[in-house]
């Protein structure tokens, strides 16, 4: 048992035996070492509950490993924040844990601090055009990952060729290797240009922050993201195609009520198929569902959330929804201008309050330069945790299903069974054994994903330690503090060992988004897929939403999520519809059973759980115990 | 000039003559604030009641001899003078011009000697800068012409108690040029009362209302019997950013043939909210609107009525300017810095944590 006043360190965590081999399914450098221990041990690690709250899927992983670099880079070598430095990365038992590195020395501040103002400025003067040109950077990273061929299958001989006229080219092994090596180097990049602009926009948005709390030392934090917010940002627009798709349905009635019937998505289509209109309203559809289809029915983080793209059902059943609001003569677009006119009125009433000229002139400089990129917090999420992410997942698929056709894996899903690192090697493996001839064994490629299977599941049953180490002193990593929260509070309640074991705590801490203190059941819905189960009042309680969830927020009484700050999706429409939120919570969907009676306070970020389903509201025993 | 004036003739203009909480009220009614319905006696009456009794002189050769340093001398003078104005007899006109507003008052509410609140309302009382605040006298639940009229006059005593006779020679503020008006209003039947600022009284931020309330009448509020619910709401996006409820022990009701008495609250209401959101919203939006209408920051009385329907059940009692930070000049708290040396320092910062 390690001190009071510290964490176990990584080395001293022991994991169930069930879980046993799990350090095989991460790259060695991604693990707590002995050769490293006396930085390791120097750092206070703290699991990412924001994006990583489940057992890491090997694959999945890729996303992580390529933030750790990106992110860090442009904090320390791009954009030069002077005291912050990077955020490292370390796995241990199937679970991520992040650190932000302490300040460098008073030289290295002081060079950065050079570099920061001079790179910085421009970006908000220039920001517009630098935005269409990073857009279609991002646009032509993607299409470029669309483009990559991967071989449907290694056949018996290589396609007939004209060998009078032309050599013999590498063939589909080395096509294979080269496409897997070409989609991770772009990814990589992808997540490199992630960055281009997020740090300095969390540092910005966190600048104003400070701005708006001084001049009103009371405000909220879902006050503030009011301000700044923008409501025609991209992550929006997969929303608004449905709505239009929607209007055109409403205008031709036998489409229309092909589209309200009760059958699945496949089913409908082939109804449409037969009708002019329907052919023409499905025409509609397909232009646009390159990009606006290609949105996560999760956080796009996880394979198995899927998209709309490969998840027809679920765009189907808004569009089902949004024609039967027509019918009812309802309004299903969000107003722009009503929500910047909104907008318009609040700032004008607090600028209004500034009784002081100087404050009133920072107030404007701080505002206009938040406001100028604060669009890219919301921006980057569509083109690239949701865009990007849905052609990354189809295209390791599409490696799936030839390692299925060959025989080497039972699934097409078992291919996110190994990282990035392996791949290479099971590539290798797979062509190596299609060159040598007829018959040639690979390694047991399936029963290792079967066994890493086995090891997930038995991760997910445990609880692992909040954090690790010794905590810090100071923080300057604006990612740290915007987006974990790492708040004197909130290190304290790490060192009080608050955990986030399912059932062992009543009150959870969030994001205070939407404003409102309501109580009623909770809903707990893993997937986009669950929704149908949702009841008119439920308190919804999610990993997190983006806009494919956007039409259950007139239904719900409130909000929960594990995951996203004040500006994230679920915050900006409840704060549209009026209806209380907290975000962030970190634990809510596995803290937090469907049907417990909830209160949640938007006010103040708080969700308490008042009524267990099962009768009490006192905590359950835990399922495991770890270290503290 | 006339000797009673309904609020809704009167404004912030009508000070000199109904007094700061009257004209107040006028102002408010003119705007579009609900208050309970009244009438104000004017400083014309208080000038014939003594003129014509006679004994405005005698008021002032006994205050001319006051000792303001001698606690007995003070008293002595106060108690002749209060006792000189209860006595005179109310001139006919006067009584007249009450009792015609007091009937209609009555007929409006449909109620036979309508409880109202009798209150005096000085002229020299809530300007900004010289708060007589509680110098006198409020008189809750008076019913029939009578009593309404004895306690107009006690009103007018009150200008003569000890301590503000004392309060003024000691302000060097002359004693004829604080004139009392008071102010008949109907009584609203408080299930939860209290007082609201248009800025957080802690710390002077203009963009919260803070709002405290408790049972009952406002009283129990205003002299600390009890500790109020306490809510400070923003006062743009009407978030409620603290809510704070107190065991609220005791609460001023009015008991017939007792008036008005602190009762003991039974337990189970003690620590039950005094209004909820909607009502409390419903507050901040008119605390928003009296503050617009002076153009200041404000010091609020309310009461939320037991019968009435939201939101009429929701009055404004009083308002006048608040005092204590409107009077402080607005110092940056910025330092003068553009947007981009905000970001720079921002930049620069390291939160500390705890070790």
């Amino acid at each position: 048992m390690p001190e009071k006043n510290r964490f176990p360190y990584g080395r001293e965590v022991q994991v169930p035996k069930e879980m046993e081999g799990w350090e095989e399914m991460y790259p060695a450098h991604r693990l707590f070492s002995a050769e490293r221990q006396e930085w390791e041990d120097a750092n206070f690690w703290y699991g990412d509950k924001i994006h990583a709250p489940d057992p890491m899927v090997p694959l999945d992983e890729v996303f992580h490993q390529a933030w750790q670099i990106a992110l860090s880079q442009h904090t320390t070598r791009v954009f030069c924040i002077p005291p912050a430095q990077g955020i490292a990365h370390r796995m241990l038992g199937c679970y991520l844990y992040i650190t932000a590195i302490a300040p460098p020395s008073g030289d290295v501040i002081q060079a950065k601090a050079e570099k920061f103002g001079a790179r910085t400025f421009p970006v908000f003067e220039h920001y517009d055009e630098l935005w269409d040109q990073w857009r279609t950077r991002q646009q032509g990273l993607g299409r470029e990952l669309l483009a990559l061929k991967v071989p449907s299958e290694l056949p018996r001989f290589v396609p007939d060729f004209d060998s009078a006229t032309t050599i013999p080219n590498a063939g589909p092994a080395q096509d294979l290797i080269e496409a897997f090596n070409n989609a991770v180097n772009i990814i990589y990049r992808g997540w490199q240009y992630h960055f281009s602009y997020l740090n300095v926009t969390y540092l910005s948005y966190l600048m104003f922050a400070d701005v708006a709390r001084k001049l009103f030392p009371g405000i909220s934090e879902s006050a503030i993201g009011k301000m700044v917010a923008g409501a025609d940002v991209s992550m929006f627009r997969p929303e608004e195609e449905l709505c239009r798709l929607a209007r055109l349905a409403h205008t031709q009635p036998r489409v229309a009520a092909i589209l309200k019937s009760d059958r699945i998505a496949a089913r409908k289509i082939e109804s449409l198929r037969e009708l002019d209109e329907g052919r023409m309203w499905l025409e509609s559809m397909e232009e646009i569902k390159d990009p606006w289809f290609y949105v996560s029915c999760g956080s796009g983080w996880f394979h198995y959330e899927g998209s709309w793209i490969n998840k027809l059902d679920v765009p189907f059943s808004y569009i089902k929804g949004y024609v039967e609001r027509l019918d009812r003569g309802e309004r299903i677009e969000r107003s722009l201008s009503t929500i910047s006119d909104a907008r318009e009125k609040l700032l004008g009433e607090y600028r209004k309050l500034i009784k002081n000229d100087d404050d009133r002139k920072s107030f404007e400089g701080a505002f206009k330069n938040t406001r100028t990129i604060y669009r890219y917090a919301e921006d980057h999420l569509f083109w690239v945790e949701h865009w990007f992410h849905t052609i990354w997942f189809e295209k390791m698929r599409e490696f799936g299903r030839l390692f299925v056709k060959q025989g080497v894996l039972n699934d097409v899903e078992d291919f996110f069974m190994f990282n990035r690192l392996e791949i290479p090697a099971l590539i290798e493996d797979l062509a190596t054994s299609w060159a040598l001839g007829e018959n040639i064994p690979t390694l047991k490629w399936a029963d290792k994903a079967a066994k890493r299977k086995k090891i997930l599941e038995a991760a997910a049953k445990w609880s692992p330690p909040p954090a690790l180490g010794v905590p810090p002193d100071v923080v300057a990593e604006p990612f740290t503090v915007m987006l974990w929260g790492v708040t004197t509070e909130r290190v304290q309640d790490w060192l009080a060992g608050v955990s986030a074991k399912p059932g062992d705590t009543n009150e959870l801490k969030g994001f205070a988004s939407s404003a409102g203190v309501v109580e009623g059941k909770a809903r707990v819905l893993k997937l986009l897929d669950e929704i149908v189960t949702l009841e008119q009042d439920d308190i919804m309680v999610v990993p997190n939403t983006n806009p494919a969830w956007a039409p259950v927020f007139s239904k719900i009484k409130a909000a929960v999520t594990d995951i996203g700050g004040i500006t994230s999706h679920a915050a900006i429409v409840c704060r549209e519809y009026g209806v209380p939120s907290v975000t962030g919570t970190g634990t809510a969907t596995r803290t937090i059973k469907t049907g417990d009676w909830v209160k949640v306070d938007g006010d103040r970020g708080i969700v308490t759980i008042v009524k267990r389903a099962n009768g009490h509201a006192e905590p359950e025993a835990s399922i495991a115990q770890h270290e503290m | 000039m006339a000797y009673v004036l309904g609020f809704d003739q009167i404004d912030k203009s009508s000070l000199p003559i109904v007094g700061g909480k009257n004209a107040s009220l006028g102002e408010m009614l003119k705007a579009g604030i609900r208050v309970p319905p009244g009438f104000a006696i004017t400083t014309e009456s208080y000038f014939e009641l003594i003129t014509s009794a006679g004994i405005a002189g005698e008021i002032q050769t006994i205050l001319s001899h006051v000792n303001p340093d001698s606690v007995p001398s003070l008293d002595h003078s106060s108690e002749q003078i209060q006792k000189l104005i209860m006595q005179a007899p109310m001139p006919t006109p006067i009584r007249r011009a009450i009792a015609e507003n007091y009937e209609k008052l009555c007929e409006m509410c449909l109620i036979d000697d309508l409880p109202v609140a009798v209150r005096s309302s000085a002229t020299a009382e809530d300007l900004p800068n010289a708060s007589f605040a509680g110098q006198q006298d409020t008189y809750l639940w008076v019913k029939g012409l009578g009593d309404v009229i004895a306690m107009a006059q006690k009103c007018w005593a009150s200008l003569f108690t000890a301590r503000a006779i004392g309060y003024r020679i000691k302000m060097n503020f002359p004693h004829d040029k604080v004139l009392i008006s008071v102010g008949v209003q109907k009584m609203v039947r408080s299930r939860t009362s209290g007082v609201m600022f248009t800025l957080n009284p802690l710390n002077g931020d203009l963009s919260r209302v803070v709002v405290e309330g408790s049972w009952g009448f406002g009283e129990a509020v205003v002299s600390g019997a009890v500790t109020p619910d306490r809510f400070m709401v923003d006062k743009v996006v009407h978030e409620i950013n603290e809510r704070t409820i107190s065991a609220k022990e005791i609460e001023c009701i009015f008991e017939p043939g007792k008036g008005v008495i602190h009762s003991p609250v039974e337990a189970e209401r003690q620590t039950l909210p005094c209004m909820n959101d909607q009502e409390l919203i419903e507050l901040v939006e008119i605390a928003k609107r009296i503050e617009d209408h002076y153009g200041r920051a404000m010091d609020i009385e309310w009461a939320i009525d037991h019968d009435l329907e939201f939101p009429e059940n929701v009055f404004i009692v009083q308002s006048r300017p608040e005092t204590v930070w409107s009077q402080k000049p607005k110092l940056s708290v910025l330092g003068n810095k553009s947007g981009y040396e905000l970001l720079m320092e921002k930049a620069l910062a390291q939160i500390k944590l705890p070790t």
